[in-house]
């Protein structure tokens, strides 16, 4: 039937079982939704929302993830959207779209992409409108 | 201080300055806040830059600080950005302050990002 989207991030600060860990070696396929924090350490793909993200040095992401605070120290793949603060630490790389409102990089950290600050005069609805480009190559 | 006149309102004209390195010292190269250029700067040791140009600033290392403008290249084996930069960026180490503000391309083997700068670009890692 219906299934529920959740688009707000939840807040109940005591609820520590909105939480979704994988850990080294593990893993894991799919969409998670919803979370309250979420720390990877194994491997990743598909769609994560959580208020907190954490990927662990060990940790690698492949797909869109949003969230309000994000850490990165290990290897993504993809979109990144923070409402909040998004730290990228030295031992990450990261490749792809990244959307932020504070960011800090730590000296070292690999970045290859397109950074995009939220509530700048070029910032970005939710969901941006495709623009056709000339070389327009669409892979997946 | 500025080197140049301080009652030089604008240049005009697109112009080149040279700042022709002595090899036994270091030399420093400060653009005061008031200078406007149209044109390229090019040092060898290092360029303090708190004016504005229009243009490319080229050394080896660039501190663009709070109140710079630069619209066009920055380059260097290292550059420091306190102000605004809508252009290009490309050094071996980039250091972005939370003052800063860039549109355009950084292309960079090391960065280093601040919380609070602005940053609309493309970034390119090359080793």
């Amino acid at each position: 039937m219906d299934d529920p989207v959740v688009d707000s991030f939840p807040q109940d600060q005591d609820n520590d079982s909105k939480t979704i860990m994988v850990g080294s070696g593990v893993r894991l396929e799919g969409r998670i939704d919803g979370a309250q924090n979420a720390d990877v350490a194994g491997t990743l793909s598909g769609t994560l929302k959580s208020s907190t993200i954490n990927i662990d040095s060990t940790g690698n992401f492949s797909g869109d993830m949003s969230g309000n605070d994000i850490t990165i120290s290990g290897q993504v793949e993809g979109d990144i959207s923070s409402e909040n603060y998004l730290t990228v630490n030295q031992s990450a790389t990261v490749k792809g779209t990244i959307e932020y409102a504070s960011l800090q990089v730590s000296y070292g950290a690999k970045i290859q992409g397109t950074l995009r600050h939220r509530g700048s005069v070029h910032s970005y609805s939710p969901e941006p409108v495709e623009q056709p480009t000339e070389n327009d190559q669409v892979s997946e | 201080m500025s080197i140049f006149g301080s009652n030089e309102k604008k240049a005009e004209e697109t112009t080149t300055y040279f700042f022709n390195a002595d090899k036994d010292t270091v030399n420093q190269s400060t653009l005061a806040k008031d200078i406007k250029i149209h044109g390229s700067v090019e040092a060898k040791d290092y360029i303090e830059f708190s004016g504005s140009i229009t243009g490319t600033l080229k050394s080896s290392t660039v501190n663009l600080k709070p109140s710079s403008y630069v619209k066009g290249t920055v380059t260097g084996d290292t550059v420091t950005v306190e102000g605004e930069v809508d252009g290009d960026i490309q050094a071996k180490d980039v250091y972005i302050k939370s003052t800063a503000k860039i549109k355009g391309t950084i292309r960079y083997t090391n960065i280093d990002i601040q919380n609070g700068s602005i940053i609309n670009a493309d970034l390119f890692y090359s080793s």
